[in-house]
This record gives C-alpha cells, sequence and structure tokens, in this order.
C-alpha cells in the first residue's frame, strides 16, 4: 500500500511539472547561495583563528606576570623547561613550545625599524604549528646566525633573502649587544603583529645574545583543544598569566561571534522564505486536488493514506531541492576551498584585520545535515494547513461541487 | 718552480693583508691613543641654519668615554657616559640620568650627522672589519674595510684613503649592503700632537642628502694624559656637570 | 485594463496577499540592512575620525612617508588664515608631533609627545572624552602631560607624577624637560594608548622652537561628505607645491577598504535573501498565473494583445507592489530615522570590547533619502522581472488552447 502511495506522491509531484521544478530550483539555488556563504565566512574566521594560534598565542600561552604589561627581560619565566616538561605529561596538551623574545631595534646601513627578536625552535614550531607554512620567499633555516623575517617588516627595511640586519638590544645584564643577521626567508603569518614587527632566530641563538639560559621563556605556547585544559593550567600554575587564545585576541573572538549571529539570522531569514515557497505550492496544489481526495476518501480510502500521501509529495519536492542544492553547493564550496575568492584590490586591509587576499572555504559536514533539517522540517510544515482543510471536507460534497 | 711562485704570492697576499691590518691600528691608534682628551666645537647645519656646539671629551681605551657639553648656555653641563656598550646621559636642566635604550641608538647624536651608535661602536673599525688594500700610490693608500661574516655592523664596506706617512685618512666612505654610498667623512688639517698624528677639522656629511652635514674642528688634544678614573663612573655625570 | 488588473488582485487574494506580505517584508529588509550596513560603516569612520585623524590633514610632502624636521609645516599661520575663509570648514587645529624618550627613574619608553591646542581640539577630537583620569589639558595647563594609560601603565607613573622628557627641538637641538602627569586617557586603541602622549602647544612649543610650526594641520568639516570638494577648494587656496592635502579617504586608506570589504560582503548576503525573495514572488505569480490559462485564453479570444495580457500582469503586480512598499516604506523610514538618532546599543558584550578596542558600542542607522529610493527601485524591478516567467508561459499556448486548458 505504501508502495502505491509513493508512487502517487511521485507522480502527483510531477503533475505540474513547471511548478515543482521552479519549487525545486528556489530551493537549490538558495540553499547553495547559503551554503556558500556560510562556508566563505567561516573559512575567513577559521583561516585567521588558526593562523594566529598556529602562529603566536597557541590555544593557551603561559607568560610571567607582569610581561604582558611590560615586556621586559627581567619578566621572564625562570623555570620554564620544568614547567614545559609538566606540561608535556599533562593530559590534554598536544604541543609545546618555549619562545624568547626581545624588543628592539632593527638597522640596516639606510634605515632602522623597531622589531621584536623571537627566538624559536624550528622543529619545534613546526610540530607546534606547521611553520613552514608560513614561508613566502626564501628557505626556513637558521645556520650560520640565520634569522627569519615578517613580510612587513621585510617591506618596511627593503630586506631580501641574503639581505644582512643587525639587531640591538639590551642584555640580560642591561648591556647594549648586537647581533648581525642574515635574512634567509621571508614569512607571511598574517598575524599583523608578527608580520610587522618579528624576527626569527634560533632559540639557542638568542639565549646567547640575550644572556639568557635554556631554563628560561618569555612564552610558553601550547596547543591543546580540550576545554578543561584553561582551567587546569590556571590552577596549576597560580603565579604565572595564563591566557587562553581568545582573551589574547578579542577581536577575533568578537568576529567569530559576529560570524555566528550572522549565519543564523541568514540560515533563518533564507529558511523562513523557502518554506513561504514550498507552502504556497503545495497549498495551491492539494487544494487543486480537493476533488481527487474527496474521491479518495469516499472510495474509502483512509484519511491517513492521504495525509501520507501529502506529505511525501511535499518531502519529494523538498528532498530534490535539497539534492541540487547539496549538489550545486558542494561544487561550489569545493571550488572555493580549493581556489578561494581572490580579493586583492583589497589586500592592504585584509592584512591590517589578519585576512589573506584569497579566501578559502571551508566545508562543514554541519552546514548540509542542518540545511536538510531545516528544509524537510520547512516541506512537513508547509503542507499542515492544507490538511486541516482537507479534514475538514465532507466527501460527498466536495463531489458534488463543481471545482 | 710554479710551487715557489704560488708560495711567494700567498705569502706576499698575507703581507698585504698584514700590512692593511697594520695601517688600520695605527689609524686607529691616533684617533684614540692609550687615552685623549679633546675639547672640539662642532657645527651643524641644518636647513640652512648653523649651529654650534662646543664640547670636552675624554676617552680612555675603547669601551670608556664621557663627554660634557659646555656651549651653547641652554645645553651647557649635558653630560655622556658610555662604558662597556652602555649609555648614560646627564641632562642639569632636568636634574636627571637616563639611560639610552637600545631602540634610541641610532637616533642621531644631539641632532648631527653622528649616531649614538657611532660613538659607543668605535672600536669596531679594528675588531669587525678585514682591511684590504686596494690601492697604493706612494704614501697614500686606499684600503677597503669588509664587514667579517657575524659582525654585528650595518655597512656593506668602508673605503679609507690613508696616508702613511701620519696613519691618519683623508676620506671614509661609508657603502650599505648593495655597494651604494651612504654617507662619507672628510678630515683634514692634520696636526702631530706628541707622538701622534690627528687630523683637526673632520666634517660628515650624508651622500644623498645636499645642504646638511656636521663639522668638528678640534680645538684642543691631549693623548695619553692620565685621565682620572673619576670620569667613568655614573657619578660623574653629575659631579663633573657643573 | 488597470480595472482588470484590479479586480483580479481582489479576486485572487492568496496570491495577492502572499506577493504583498513578501514584498513588504522585503523592502523592510532591504532598506533597514542597508540603513544599518552605511550607517555602522559611518560611525566606524566618525568614531575614528572622531579620535585623532581629520576629515582633512594638511602635510608637508615627505612628512608622513620620511618624517622628521625636514618635512615640518614651517608657517602654519599662513595656511591656517586662508582655512579660516572657508565656510565648510568647522574647526582646524595644527599638532606639533615628536618621538622622544620618557623616562621615569628605571623605566623608559620611547613615545610620541604631541603639542596640541587644547581649545580647538575639544572642538576637533574626541581627545578629551577619552579621558581617564585627571582633567584635560587647557591652554594654562603648562608642563601637564595628558597620557595614554597604557603608557603611563608602562612607565609606572600616576597622576601628579613627573616624567623626564628628552628628545630634539625642531631645529635640531637637545632639548629636555620635566612634564608633570595631569591626567590619563584610554581610547581603547591599544597602540595610541601604549604610545601616545599631549602636551599643550603654548608651553611645547617654547621647549621645541616649535612656534608657528606644525606636523600637520588638522581640519574638522561642517558635513563630513563635502570632503573631497573642500580639499581641492583647500589645494587651490593654499596654492603651495610643497605641501599636500588629503582626505581621510587616503588617511585612512587601510579602514576605507574593510569597510568596502564589509559592503561587499554585506551586499552579497542581501543578494542572498533577494534571489530567495525573488523565487517566492514569481511561484506565487507562476502558480496563479497557470490557474488562470483558461481565462487568459478567452482575453486573447476576444481580441486581447500580448501587450495586453503583459500590461495586464504588470498592473496586477504594480499594484501589489504599491500597496506593499505603501506601507513599508514609511515604516522601514520612521525605523532608520529612530535608529539613526536612538543608535542601538549593544549591552553587556559592549563593555567587554570597549576594553580592548572598539571605541564605541552605538551602532545607528543611516537615514538617507537616496539610498531610500535606489533601494525601492530595486523592489520594484525584482517584482516587475518575476512576471517575465508566467507571461512567457501564458504565450507558450495559443489562445485557443488556452481556453481548453485543464
Amino acid at each position: 500500500m505504501y508502495k502505491l502511495i509513493l508512487k502517487l506522491a511521485w507522480k502527483n509531484s510531477f503533475l505540474r511539472r513547471v511548478r515543482t521544478l521552479l519549487v525545486i530550483i528556489m530551493i537549490a539555488v538558495s540553499m547553495s547561495m547559503m551554503l556558500v556563504l556560510e562556508g566563505v565566512y567561516d573559512g575567513l574566521v577559521k583561516n585567521m583563528v588558526d593562523k594566529n594560534k598556529r602562529s603566536q598565542s597557541g590555544d593557551i600561552s603561559i607568560f610571567a606576570k607582569e610581561y604582558r604589561v611590560s615586556r621586559d627581560l627581567a619578566n621572564r619565566i625562570k623555570n620554564a623547561d620544568e614547567i614545559k616538561a609538566q606540561l608535556q605529561s599533562t593530559k590534554g596538551v598536544e604541543a609545546v613550545v618555549l619562545r624568547v623574545k626581545a624588543d628592539g631595534l632593527l638597522s640596516t646601513a639606510r634605515k632602522s625599524s623597531f622589531a621584536s627578536l623571537i627566538g624559536i625552535d624550528l622543529k619545534e614550531e613546526e610540530r607546534f604549528g606547521k611553520f613552514s607554512e608560513f614561508l613566502k620567499e626564501g628557505v626556513i633555516d637558521f645556520q650560520k646566525q640565520g634569522a627569519i623575517v615578517g613580510i612587513e617588516l621585510a617591506k618596511t627595511l627593503k630586506l631580501r633573502i641574503g639581505s644582512k640586519v643587525v639587531f640591538s638590544t639590551q642584555d640580560i645584564k642591561g648591556e647594549i649587544n648586537s647581533i648581525a643577521l642574515h635574512v634567509r626567508a621571508i614569512v607571511q603569518t598574517t598575524n599583523i603583529g608578527l608580520d610587522k614587527g618579528a624576527i626569527f632566530i634560533d632559540i639557542n641563538q638568542a639565549h646567547k645574545f640575550l644572556g639568557t639560559t635554556s631554563q628560561d621563556a618569555m612564552q610558553i605556547a601550547i596547543r591543546g583543544e580540550d576545554r578543561e585544559l584553561y582551567g587546569k593550567l590556571k590552577r596549576a600554575f597560580p603565579n604565572l598569566d595564563v591566557k587562553e587564545f581568545l582573551e589574547l585576541q578579542p577581536m577575533m573572538k568578537m568576529m567569530q561571534d559576529v560570524m555566528i549571529i550572522f549565519n543564523s539570522v541568514t540560515f533563518l531569514i533564507v529558511m523562513g522564505v523557502v518554506f513561504i515557497g514550498i507552502f504556497g505550492v503545495m497549498y495551491v496544489s492539494i487544494l487543486e486536488r480537493v476533488r481527487e481526495f474527496g474521491i479518495m476518501i469516499s472510495l474509502g480510502m483512509p484519511y491517513r493514506y492521504i495525509r501520507a500521501q501529502i506529505f511525501l509529495e511535499s518531502i519529494v519536492v523538498g528532498l530534490l531541492g535539497y539534492l541540487a542544492g547539496a549538489v550545486l553547493g558542494a561544487i561550489l564550496l569545493i571550488y572555493l576551498e580549493r581556489y578561494g575568492i581572490d580579493l586583492s584590490a583589497f589586500s592592504d586591509a585584509l592584512e591590517m584585520w589578519g585576512y589573506e587576499a584569497v579566501i578559502y572555504a571551508t566545508i562543514k559536514v554541519s552546514y548540509f545535515t542542518t540545511t536538510f533539517g531545516a528544509i524537510i522540517t520547512a516541506s512537513l510544515l508547509s503542507v499542515i494547513i492544507p490538511l486541516s482543510r482537507i479534514k475538514k471536507l465532507n466527501p460527498i460534497e466536495v463531489i458534488k461541487a463543481d471545482k | 718552480m710554479s710551487k715557489i711562485i704560488l708560495i711567494i704570492f700567498i705569502s706576499m697576499l698575507n703581507l698585504m693583508a698584514d700590512e692593511a691590518r697594520e695601517i688600520i691600528k695605527k689609524l686607529d691608534e691616533n684617533f684614540r691613543g692609550k687615552s685623549i682628551y679633546m675639547k672640539l666645537e662642532m657645527k651643524i647645519l641644518f636647513m640652512g641654519h648653523e649651529r654650534s656646539m662646543k664640547m670636552q671629551s675624554y676617552s680612555e681605551g675603547t669601551k670608556k668615554s664621557f663627554v660634557k657639553i659646555t656651549y651653547p648656555p641652554k645645553d651647557k653641563g649635558i653630560t655622556f657616559l658610555s662604558l662597556d656598550g652602555q649609555m648614560w646621559q646627564y641632562v642639569p636642566k632636568i636634574e636627571r640620568i637616563i639611560k639610552i635604550p637600545s631602540s634610541m641608538m641610532l637616533q642621531k647624536w644631539m641632532g648631527s650627522d653622528i649616531t649614538n651608535d657611532d660613538i659607543v661602536k668605535q672600536s669596531s673599525i679594528v675588531e669587525d672589519y678585514e682591511p684590504k688594500i686596494i690601492k697604493k700610490e706612494g704614501s697614500l693608500v686606499t684600503i677597503e674595510l669588509l664587514p667579517k661574516e657575524n659582525a654585528p655592523v650595518v655597512w656593506g664596506k668602508i673605503v679609507l684613503n690613508i696616508d702613511t706617512k701620519s696613519y691618519t685618512s683623508s676620506k671614509d666612505i661609508f657603502y650599505d649592503e648593495e655597494g651604494k654610498e651612504v654617507r662619507y667623512f672628510i678630515y683634514e688639517n692634520v696636526k702631530k700632537v706628541g707622538n701622534y698624528y690627528i687630523p683637526t677639522y673632520w666634517r660628515v656629511q650624508s651622500s644623498d642628502v645636499e645642504g646638511r652635514y656636521t663639522e668638528i674642528f678640534l680645538e684642543e688634544v691631549e693623548y695619553d694624559t692620565k685621565i682620572s678614573e673619576e670620569y667613568f663612573r655614573k657619578s660623574a655625570l653629575k659631579r663633573f656637570s657643573k | 485594463m488597470f480595472k482588470l488588473a484590479l479586480k483580479n488582485t481582489l479576486f485572487y487574494k492568496g496570491r495577492s496577499i502572499t506577493t504583498a506580505v513578501l514584498t513588504f517584508a522585503s523592502t523592510i529588509l532591504f532598506i533597514l540592512y542597508i540603513s544599518l550596513l552605511n550607517g555602522s560603516h559611518k560611525s566606524m569612520l566618525e568614531n575614528s575620525l572622531k579620535i585623532y585623524t581629520g576629515a582633512i590633514e594638511i602635510y608637508h610632502k615627505g612628512y608622513r612617508d620620511i618624517g622628521g624636521n625636514e618635512y615640518l609645516i614651517q608657517d602654519v599661520k599662513a595656511i591656517t588664515d586662508k582655512l579660516a575663509k572657508i565656510d565648510a570648514i568647522e574647526a582646524y587645529s595644527s599638532r606639533y608631533e615628536t618621538y622622544g624618550l620618557l623616562s621615569n627613574k628605571e623605566h623608559s619608553a620611547a613615545a610620541m609627545v604631541a603639542g596640541i591646542e587644547p581649545k580647538r581640539e575639544k572642538i576637533l577630537s574626541s581627545l578629551e572624552s577619552a579621558l581617564r583620569e585627571g582633567s584635560f589639558l587647557d591652554e594654562n595647563s603648562a608642563n601637564c602631560l595628558y597620557m595614554g594609560i597604557e603608557l603611563a601603565k608602562k612607565l609606572k607613573l600616576g597622576i601628579g607624577d613627573e616624567v623626564a622628557f628628552i628628545g630634539s627641538a625642531s631645529d635640531g637641538s637637545f632639548a629636555a624637560d620635566i612634564f608633570r602627569v595631569c591626567a590619563t586617557f584610554k581610547t581603547g586603541s591599544f597602540e595610541f594608548d601604549s604610545s601616545a602622549s599631549f602636551i599643550t602647544r603654548s608651553y611645547f612649543d617654547e621647549l621645541m622652537y616649535a612656534k608657528n610650526r606644525a606636523s600637520y594641520i588638522t581640519i574638522k568639516l561642517k558635513n563630513i561628505e563635502d570632503a573631497e570638494e573642500v580639499n581641492s577648494q583647500i589645494i587651490t587656496m593654499i596654492d603651495d607645491e610643497s605641501l599636500e592635502s588629503l582626505t581621510w579617504k587616503i588617511l585612512m586608506k587601510n579602514m576605507v577598504e574593510s569597510m568596502e570589504i564589509d559592503a561587499v560582503f554585506g551586499y552579497i548576503s542581501l543578494s542572498l535573501f533577494m534571489v530567495v525573495i525573488f523565487f517566492v514572488i514569481m511561484i506565487y505569480g507562476f502558480i496563479n498565473v497557470s490557474s488562470r490559462i483558461k481565462g487568459f485564453g478567452i482575453l486573447r479570444c476576444i481580441g486581447l494583445s500580448k501587450r495586453d495580457v503583459f500590461l495586464l500582469l504588470f498592473y496586477e503586480i504594480l499594484i501589489l507592489t504599491i500597496l506593499a512598499t505603501a506601507l513599508a516604506a514609511p515604516i522601514a523610514a520612521y525605523i532608520c530615522y529612530y535608529y539613526s538618532i536612538n543608535p542601538i546599543v549593544i549591552e553587556g558584550i559592549a563593555d567587554m570590547y570597549k576594553d580592548y578596542g572598539i571605541i564605541s558600542n552605538e551602532i545607528p542607522f543611516d537615514f538617507n533619502l537616496v539610498t531610500f529610493g535606489w533601494n525601492l527601485g530595486v523592489i520594484y524591478l525584482l517584482n516587475f522581472l518575476s512576471i517575465l516567467y508566467p507571461y512567457m508561459y501564458i504565450n507558450s499556448f495559443g489562445p485557443f488552447e488556452a481556453t481548453r486548458h485543464v
């Protein structure tokens, strides 16, 4: 019996072919557009958050209490190596890196600029945040006083691969020291602070230059998605400044929030209108066939079969629209995930906010599942009012009626 | 045979390198002696008008120096002390000793074309560069200084024109990494003081900026007179300000 | 024909109501959305302009790229005398900015110290409203420093504390003085708050030999939209090759660009809504038309031309659109107008963000009749477009074929 109903529903859906097709196209177009929009926005934020975490703050960063107010060598963590070992055996911690930092002056024969010297361990940074992926030019290598500079800093000082620069700062004794460095690579992290002012060198070289030891660090950055980790670390190190990513990057937190709100509002509006569209078509199509249903009821078909048939009809339409939309959306998203949207015309502003000039979309399964839920719900809801009209019908009158 | 020539050639190269090093060393000695006291006037031409300053300078070796401004009246009594790569300044008007941070080291010193860095890093000419004779004409020698691989200096090279009769330079030219001229020093009026020779007129000028330079006239120079250790203490900043 | 159309719209109630409601909703959505977009951009801009950057600023060429005493404006009065004659300028002021060392015993920091004219600055910028502690500068506040709160923190300074300044005066000579921290400010921009401090020009000029000299002259306009026009007026008036006069569009290129991006994304989302709504209106039109094919057949048989049929459909949609927009426009206008005067304030979240660099938590709408006009135009256009397909559909039937259509 249900097989028959399904067949009927399928056939009826295409009774008015153009109409049904229009609804399907409507669902498909609006859904795919919405998916693309969601994908691009999410991609934008995710990319930014991801790069920031990888290049700088990790999920959690630990500093000495005073360090973030006054970036002075005196405000360093003095048992960083112990803490690192302790962290590595903490559950939920995926990667830990130590970083040594000092602010000073970076100069060439013609120009000088404020810069931050950051001592890192390349191997560990690679594990921590795939540092090599930030490479823009040159080779990632610290051999022979090699250094890696941020792209904007390189522009300011007109640096190229192979350029020699001198970094001067006060060492731990307060003496002003200088070190010659050779630019081996230029990186773009899209983390504005780093791109504008960072010069990376080997952490051991940095220790030697600053007079610190391998026990010292200015920052301990931690990767670990575990939600409880932050609280746990905060309790474990009450004498240190333990900061979560979003505390360190409040702008990003705001962007994330805005995007979520924005995407939900878009979703609701689009689905609302889609609902009205399906509703209109279903309503008309049912009312047109009131006589048909009257005959079926008077022939003894129970109301629930008619109800099932109508529900099935609307689901068929919704499902077809969904499938078309999902395929179209997926194709667009895959394209945008691979090739991105080129917004180089606005590259200055994008970089200022830490975006890249080419924006790549993300694809989440949830896009498809939530839209699926919404469209099927919309389809089902759309037939409730027409159905209630049918239920009230008196079959005899319906057949008699000349319409 | 060819081997012998090669050996001679190499040893000659070495000799020449040694010779260059020797010249630079002597030049450097002339500039500082064991200790040196100078009284000098500095004239700065800037935007069409000239400013004049007078000062006294005491230095010993490469790591200690003390400078006191004596003119103009508004700057009188400002003192500088550089010691082991650190630099302090005392300003009587505000009665404060200020430590010059690294970020200020490349600032122009008292508005001249000399940077704080030039003053603090005087020693580097001998330590940080590899000298090479590139021209020799009688007693006039042109020496090119190339920075040692990891020397913390910004210049791509420095070319000095030295008279080996007095071991003084007549012109130093500073180049950037790409070999372009950045600035030069001119020295004139060499005077013999004791065992040393010293030019008493210096001029610093940027190569691509017109109408702006700094001139230095040495009024008095004394070598190797024992300068009191008192000058190279932080307390000197205030004490010798008057 | 118009009467027939009117009758039809009254007869096919379902279609009419849905179309009208959708048009109504989309009109309101459209207008509010654009108004919010423009409004938030405008306020973003105005906020940043208020803080420190002027709508127009006049520089000596080279100051912005290279900087330094060589590139100071040497005769401020000659320029401001001319500016005073331009009506569209609300206020102007000159600033003398210099970088020097501020030092407090153990702690020193390189910082910007800017000589300002407090009285004029009060009209020009919101520097005063960023006040956190103490009292804002005035002409007689002498060596009082108005210091960024982060800078004060860095130097461990409190209100009333002395701080030494050393730097170089405008002629390159040495300058040093003791300042007193009289007030602190917080604009929310960390970079600014951690590096800037202000002092009254009347005092600072003596120290820096900066009388009648300036880093630049900043200008506030009565109406920011006149910037380009006033700027060209200024350029002809001062007529000096060595100076440049720039509008906020160049001074804040980054911000302008990011607003453009934001607008692009905004329009993309909006077009999504419009596409969906357009589809629905078309579908309703289509359903309606297809149920009336017989009727159209008859109309054609009794001598109506294709053009007449199109006119009929056109009138129908016109009636519905006019009805919907006539209702929607005043409502939308009222909402825009209301919120342009009483901006939406995001409570709660804003307090947290305000500490981090969001300067204002107000999001005003923009009330602009031109924008209004083109928004309505788009709605009309979309609705007209939505009858094209139904019209083509009718025409795919011959008149007789149509009369027999079931």
